[in-house]
């Protein structure tokens, strides 16, 4: 007789679940003997960086893993068993109608979130028509009410609309109703605000957290987003290469982490508060996937505390209080005392002060009777400086960053580098423009051409501008390669073969090729893991100080430029609305548009 | 759509005739041949193809014969025939009649297959009934269709003896024996194109099954049929009327094969006959219905392309 | 200089490439050898054994003069298959670098020749070609260049759009950053992230342009006699289909073959040349 396996209590329960993708189960393990607990109403986050294996867990929950991947393990839910593989708890079907009915989910990407070719109401109201019976005037009228729930203003307008004529926050919120549509017991979030400014998130997560007190919903949070977590939870785990590294209440775990992993993700976030040029302590390394068949700690690779023992046997599970857990052999692990020692700031040591680059009166637009994109814009930044230049997506910021190098025509100003007008320069000295000037930015996937080599897309500026004779040119590439921290041997490797991190890496060791004076770097790190994000900072900002290059340093997260940048200039709407010394812009805003970029940015009193 | 998108595209159409009329005027006044004594045959003496000449008009100028006849097309007068010595018109308008039975058929016959065996090979793909539309897929695409046409004849009429092989019935002989001649040359039409939108269409599937509204859609808890008729599919064919579109047009070329191996008597049969024959106004006048044809068929299909994506109908995002 | 083409391989090759490759590779032997393979001259005689039906002294049967239709069948995918490479040579040649030009310099040149081959591609294809063909007398070559010609069309809007995508990337703003003349970024960064798409239309343009040709010489305007490639001997054999099928359904079987090994191949290489599918973010 099989014996049944003891449910676990509380809303939602998985025990010592296992999900392996393709090929044997003790090779590539995406998650590893993961066990959780949510009671009603309450609220879990699972934090994470890309591979952790967080979304395989919500797709585990959700049955939607798709037939490459095998599971071991028990989920749970309101006492019924979802998955018990291999003795089958529940039949797909049924577990499709729990789906909508009692489970909402939210997943990442508001912009493909909902079908673009029906209207928005209808989509909403779908749910609650097919699981409830609910007939049509009925629904309009659940749709319209939850549509005001939602914040809307005018929701018989917004259900009558398709999705793409709604803006991202108002399509996520959407998309958060028609999860809402049957009023389910549990709502599964998977990093409910990435691609959305600072001061929509703010808007979601104040209302996520409403919804949950209205409904006495629970809340299930997968995020990378430590500041979604913080708002939203009660509790949290913190997941690493499949495995769960550490948990307890958030505010504890935050406040007091234990986990090397949790330490330095804590550690490497830019903070506004931060002291001013101070280097992030970054996690050296970089991250992995699926944990492989090792032995010992999964995080052991990339621990600066490592001992003898953590290489030899799996951590035991220490609590540091009762519902504190760590997965750790040092217990209690403390934060190593030594921050990298600063170089010397050329700039602290009065040695340059030349104007590198002034902008005056930029002026951009796009068509006849369309709104400028940069409208009047001025300023300066000197050698060895770094311009921070924020604002949210559609002020114009990424338009001025072409314009200030000459990419895009402007349609009024000018812009000098280095004394000369970039306008009137031709052959020559624009080619002398171009080494020394030079473009980093966000979009990491297409920033390298995927059919060339890493060699051979570093080498190209070495060859075109003549830097080093042809028979060193394969060194300079290793050099190139160890600044930014990668192996030498990726030179052969094509960017496919490479992570999102590593290849803006390399991006931006092809923007260092031609040695230049200024770059204008445009969400240099918006994209990449927060761990990776902090040595990326780090480096840019000691090429600053012992080499006096400029940068106009583009970015819509105030924490990451506040770490970084002497000057921040702040936009809106095509205009500079204020510029000043980064403390002064953090410390005591003046106009009414910093004053709350600055509040939604600071979430992170804590600390 | 708004009025100066439709008046744009119905200006190009114009266009687009005005310059296959010049383009066929060119052609056909180019030929090698002297056209007089093609008709007339090997016996005319100088006299009789001088005046045959007078008669068609052909020893004018060109601009003026061009203008005159251009005239006469927009007063509605296709001229007469020089081979059958009969006006053009009638003759044309029969044979238009035939073929777009046979074309519409066909068309319905494509778009209802094809959708669906697209759909079955996309949800199914990498399964047997994707493979077995596959391989029905290959076999359309592989031989042209006159080829297929033949086969058909082969087994149907040479050796079942079950329907005609040529010929196109007509209203006074009843609805069976129209339909009877109808059902070979529309199989024959649609093979090819069949197999080209099911591959179309399963691969826009695929496109649009991986998007992730719909595993959102599934998130909901939503049945997959429902999934897959209500989210997928429309979503889907807004790519595939573009194509379908384009093989309408391509099927013209079709018609012209089809109709000559069924002898059936449609516009492309006439427009072989016409061209073998060098019959000058026939040869023009359906020239110039067939891309006329051609054209509306593609603005029918960028018309309801918007219809179907609400993305072009209505334009731009709320603040 | 660290430049190698080091494409790892993936795995073995799925069954369709090696399907394609090997019967693209037996036309290609067959078309170079035709004389050398077939049994009998292509125009040979044999009047006592008319309309036989395939045998093993004429594999495929005779035809009405008692030729043998597997030895014509040979021969004639010399015709047709010359037929479909010029004309596919002839677009892709100048359809590309067409379409990679409006699509890097645009402007008014851009418009003008988008609106010309709009204007081309109004016209149902099969009537430009016949139109082309009446005025000038048909053969071989002339079909083939104006099925090459009307193809040019819709090879250079594909060229074109893939060249706008490829306007967009991140690293042709970085070459432009770097003051890259405007040859290297179509020729060094483009087209090699083009040609796979290209190869793949043009294996499809090889297959329209062999059925076209067999539909022309079906219609009398492609090949001429006495020469006789596949279209026209399924022409010539139509008259006999019911006694005499064979005639007619060899040289069918034969395209058949022919098209599927291209389509084949074509299927097959491109699975294979897409190398960012394993890409792990």
């Amino acid at each position: 007789m099989i014996a049944t396996p003891a449910l676990p209590p509380g809303l939602l329960g998985i025990d010592d679940l296992s999900i392996g993708y393709g090929g044997g189960q003790m090779r590539g393990l995406a998650v590893r003997d993961v066990s959780l607990r949510l009671a009603p109403g309450g609220a879990l986050g699972i934090v994470g960086e890309s591979g952790s294996g967080k979304t395989s867990v919500a797709l585990a929950i959700l049955g939607l893993l798709g037939p490459a991947a095998e599971m071991r393990g028990l989920i749970a839910f309101e006492g019924q068993v979802l998955a018990a593989p291999p003795s089958k708890a529940m039949a797909p079907r049924q577990h499709r109608a729990l789906l909508g009915r009692r489970i909402g989910t939210v997943f990442q990407d508001p912009f493909s979130a909902l079908n673009p070719s029906r209207r928005v109401g209808v989509q909403i109201a779908e749910p609650m028509r097919h699981h409830l019976r609910v007939g049509r005037a009925d629904a309009l009228a659940r749709t319209l009410r939850l549509l005001a729930e939602m914040g809307f203003d005018h929701p018989q307008d917004i259900a009558r609309c398709y999705p793409h004529q709604l803006s991202g926050g108002m399509q996520q919120r959407a998309a958060i109703a028609a999860a809402l549509s049957c009023q389910p017991s549990l709502l599964i979030l998977d990093e409910p605000t990435t691609a959305l400014d600072v001061t929509v998130e703010a808007q979601i997560l104040a209302l996520l957290a409403g919804v949950r007190r209205r409904h006495g919903m629970a809340l299930f949070v997968i995020s990378h987003n430590l500041r979604v977590i913080e708002a939203l939870c009660d509790d949290v785990c913190v997941m690493y290469a499949g495995m769960i590294v550490e948990r307890g209440p958030v505010a504890r775990v935050f406040r007091d982490p234990g986990h090397p992993y949790t330490i330095g993700l804590l550690g490497s976030r830019p903070r506004i508060s931060a002291p001013a040029r101070a280097r992030l302590p970054a996690i050296p390394g970089y991250g992995q996937g699926a944990a492989r068949e090792e032995t010992g700690c999964v995080f052991a690779r990339r621990c600066t505390m490592r001992e003898g023992a953590c290489d030899g046997e799996q951590a035991p599970v220490r609590a540091v209080d009762p519902d504190h857990l760590v997965l750790c052999w040092k217990h209690p692990a403390r934060p190593q005392a030594d921050r990298p020692a600063l170089p010397p700031s050329l700039r602290d040591a009065g040695r340059v002060h030349e104007q590198l680059v002034v902008a005056a009166g930029l002026s951009k637009s796009y068509g006849r009777s369309a709104a400028a994109a940069v409208d009047g814009v001025s300023f300066t930044i000197a050698e060895g400086e770094i311009l921070g230049l924020v604002g949210e997506s559609g002020c114009g910021k990424s338009t001025l960053g072409r314009l200030v190098l000459g990419l895009a025509a402007a349609n009024a100003g000018s812009v000098r580098f280095a004394g000369s007008d970039i306008g009137m320069l031709k052959d020559g000295a624009l080619r002398g423009f171009r080494r020394e000037a030079q473009l980093i930015f966000q979009n990491t996937s297409s920033a390298l051409n995927p059919r060339h080599t890493i060699g051979r897309a570093l080498a190209r500026p070495l060859q075109l501008f003549e830097m080093v004779p042809p028979s060193l040119r394969s060194q300079r590439v290793r050099e190139l390669l160890g600044m930014v921290q990668l192996p030498s041997d990726y030179a052969f490797r094509y960017p496919h073969e490479l992570s999102g991190g590593e290849r803006q890496r390399v991006a931006i060791a092809r923007a260092l090729a031609t040695e230049p004076r200024f770059i204008v770097c445009d969400e240099p790190v918006s994209a990449l893991d927060v761990s990776v994000q902090a040595a990326i900072l780090n480096l840019l900002a000691d090429l600053r100080d012992t080499q006096g290059v400029g940068y106009l340093f583009i970015s819509h997260d105030l924490a990451a430029v506040g770490q970084i940048a002497d000057r921040i200039a702040v936009m809106y709407r095509g205009k500079i609305c204020e510029i000043g010394e980064t403390f002064q812009i953090l410390g005591a805003p003046q106009n009414a548009y910093t004053k709350t970029l600055v509040a939604s940015g600071r979430q992170d009193v804590l600390f | 759509m708004t009025r100066a998108y439709l008046a744009r595209r119905l200006l190009g159409i114009a266009v687009t005739l005005a310059a296959m009329s010049c383009l066929v005027f060119l052609a056909t006044h180019a030929l090698p041949a002297n056209t007089a004594a093609l008709i007339l045959g090997p016996y005319a003496t100088p006299a009789t193809q001088a005046a045959m000449e007078h008669r068609l008009g052909l020893d004018q100028p060109l601009l003026s014969q061009y203008l005159s006849w251009a005239g006469g097309l927009l007063r509605g007068d296709l001229g007469q025939s020089a081979v059958m010595q009969r006006p053009v018109k009638p003759i044309l308008a029969a044979a238009l009649e035939n073929s777009a039975v046979l074309a519409a058929a066909a068309m319905v016959l494509v778009t209802v297959a094809g959708i669906t065996l697209g759909t079955v090979g996309a949800v199914w793909r990498g399964r047997w009934p994707d493979h077995a539309v596959a391989i029905f897929a290959y076999s359309g695409l592989a031989v042209p269709e006159f080829y297929w046409g033949l086969i058909l004849i082969l087994v149907f009429c040479s050796r079942l003896h079950l329907l005609p092989s040529s010929g196109a019935g007509s209203a006074a002989q009843g609805l069976v024996s129209v339909a009877a001649h109808l059902v070979l040359p529309v199989l024959t039409l649609a093979f090819s194109f069949l197999a080209h939108v099911s591959r179309i269409v399963r691969s826009s599937m695929l496109d649009v099954l991986v998007r992730p509204f719909i595993m959102a859609a599934r998130g909901r808890g939503l049945p997959e049929y429902r999934v897959i008729l209500r989210h997928a599919l429309p979503n889907a064919l807004i790519p595939a009327v573009t194509v379908l579109a384009q093989d309408f047009g391509n099927m013209i070329g079709g018609v012209v094969a089809v109709e000559t191996i069924f002898a059936y008597p449609g516009i492309g049969r006439l427009l072989v006959y016409a061209l073998e024959r060098l019959d000058l106004p026939v040869m023009q006048a359906c020239i110039l219905v067939i891309t006329a044809i051609f054209c509306a068929a593609n603005l029918a299909a960028d018309l309801i392309t918007a219809a179907l994506d609400p993305r072009i109908r209505l334009g731009a995002a709320h603040a | 200089m660290p430049d190698g083409f080091s494409r790892r391989g993936r795995g073995r090759p799925s069954a369709s490439l090696i399907a394609g490759a090997a019967i693209v590779g037996v036309l290609l032997a067959t078309v170079a050898l035709a004389h050398v393979l077939a049994p009998y001259p292509f125009d040979q005689f044999h009047i006592h054994d008319r309309f036989s039906p395939p045998s093993l002294k004429y594999l495929a049967g005779t035809d009405e003069y008692g030729r043998d239709v597997f030895s014509r069948v040979l021969i004639g995918s010399q015709l047709s298959m010359t037929l479909g490479l010029v004309s596919t040579i002839i677009c892709m040649g100048l359809g590309v670098p067409i379409g990679l030009l409006c699509g890097s310099v645009r402007g008014l040149a851009d418009e003008l020749v988008m609106r010309l081959l709009d204007l081309l591609m109004a016209f149902p294809p099969i009537l430009l070609v016949l139109l082309i063909l009446v005025v000038t007398p048909p053969g071989l070559l002339k079909t083939s260049v104006a099925i090459g010609i009307l193809f040019i069309a819709p090879v250079a809007r594909l060229a074109r759009s893939l060249t706008l995508d490829l306007m967009n990337a991140g690293f042709t703003e970085a070459a432009r950053a770097r003051g890259e003349y405007l040859w290297y970024l179509l020729l060094c960064e483009f087209l090699p992230n083009m040609w796979p798409t290209l190869l793949v239309e043009a294996s499809l343009r090889l297959v329209f342009a062999v059925l076209m040709g067999a539909v022309l010489s079906f219609l009398s305007f492609g090949v001429q006699p006495p020469a006789s490639d596949w279209g026209l001997m399924i022409s010539g054999g139509r008259a006999f289909v019911d006694n005499a099928p064979w005639i007619a359904l060899a040289p069918g079987i034969a395209m058949a073959i022919t098209v599927i090994g291209i389509s084949l191949l074509g299927d097959g290489l491109r699975d294979r040349l897409h190398p960012q599918f394993s890409g792990k973010g």
